[in-house]
């Protein structure tokens, strides 16, 4: 089964986003900011997949890829999230490691795909 | 080299160890130093004095270095005086995450100044700052908080902005919210999340 970590400080974020992976089959494992989803990095060992949200205390979501990529392990693909929707926030969610940047509201019938497609199981969308 | 008996041991320097006076004319040039421990170091110890407030807004539209950054926003909340909430605010509106994030995280912790701010910051006709306004209230301790957040999800057009106040609803939501909730559910009827969350924030009022 691939495994996702949910990276958000939102916690009714962080459970939809696992109610719609899990109901598609996922490991959902869940970090409160980027801080917390390295220290699960450290402990679990590389993800299949990365959702992450770009504002969180401690260490945002630029500062989270920007670690995950200086890491010696396999490049695992990542989602950034964001309510901002200007091309300037894509842009700089690209530079910082992000394959896809995805603006809310997240619809599951969208972000299914896109993890799938990034997994190899489909085209992103 | 042995030190002779009763001869006064010469003061240790390690490395970072600062050796500048604290006054603030000093402090205020240690602010602009090329080091960024010593820059550092003026920003900790410029949170002492009121009259730096727009020296350290200043510093903070140059300033590289991130750990600095995150001191001179710290130091701006011991501030704490009105030019020092409005640079903080004014951090909402920039486009440096890290500056944004901090700014938000120091802003919570003083709710008795930043109240007066609010509600115009939940008026910016930017959808952005309206979110970053309702991520402070998130644990401003004050007695409006809810009643902000009602304003939110009763009136602004913005899902996302909505998305944001009922996520926090959901925590600090008493039974007088319920009514907005399902108001909010009937405004977002085509958008999973809002369903979702306000639902959640139903349940955990005791309204499901």
């Amino acid at each position: 089964m691939k495994r996702i970590l949910v990276i958000d400080d939102a916690a009714t974020v962080r459970l939809y986003h696992r109610e719609i992976l899990e109901q598609a089959g996922f490991a959902v494992i869940e970090a409160i900011n980027g801080l917390e989803a390295l220290e699960k990095l450290e402990m679990e060992g590389p993800f299949d997949l990365y959702l992450v949200d770009i504002n969180m205390p401690k260490l945002d979501g630029y500062g989270f890829l920007k670690a995950l990529r200086e890491k010696d392990i396999p490049q695992a693909p990542a989602i950034m999230i964001s309510t901002e929707s200007s091309p300037r926030d894509r842009e700089a969610a690209l530079v910082a490691g992000a394959n896809l940047y995805v603006v809310k509201p997240i619809r599951p019938e969208q972000l299914l795909p896109q993890v799938r497609g990034l997994l190899g199981e489909g085209h992103p969308s | 080299m042995a030190l002779k008996k009763g001869q006064p041991t010469p003061p240790s320097h390690h490395p970072g160890e600062r050796r500048e006076p604290r006054n603030l004319e000093t402090l205020l040039q240690t602010l602009l130093d090329e080091d960024a421990m010593k820059r550092r170091w003026a920003a900790r110890d410029l949170a002492e004095h009121p009259a730096a407030a727009v020296a350290l807004i200043t510093r903070l539209k140059h300033e590289t270095d991130a750990t600095v950054l995150q001191v001179i926003i710290t130091s701006l909340g011991c501030i704490a005086n009105d030019v020092a909430i409005g640079g903080l605010i004014d951090c909402l509106y920039s486009e440096h995450a890290l500056l944004r994030n901090t700014a938000i995280e120091v802003l919570k912790e003083l709710p008795g100044p930043v109240a007066p701010h609010m509600g115009e910051l939940l008026h910016n006709p930017d959808p952005d700052v309206r979110i970053f306004a309702v991520n402070v209230l998130e644990s401003l301790r004050h007695p409006q908080v809810e009643e902000w957040l009602l304003e939110v999800i009763l009136r602004d057009e913005h899902v996302n902005v909505c998305a944001t106040a009922v996520d926090l609803l959901g925590e600090v939501g008493s039974p007088q919210s319920r009514d907005a909730l399902r108001t909010l559910k009937q405004r977002f009827p085509e958008e999973p999340y809002i369903q979702f969350a306000a639902d959640l924030a139903l349940k955990r009022i005791g309204a499901g």
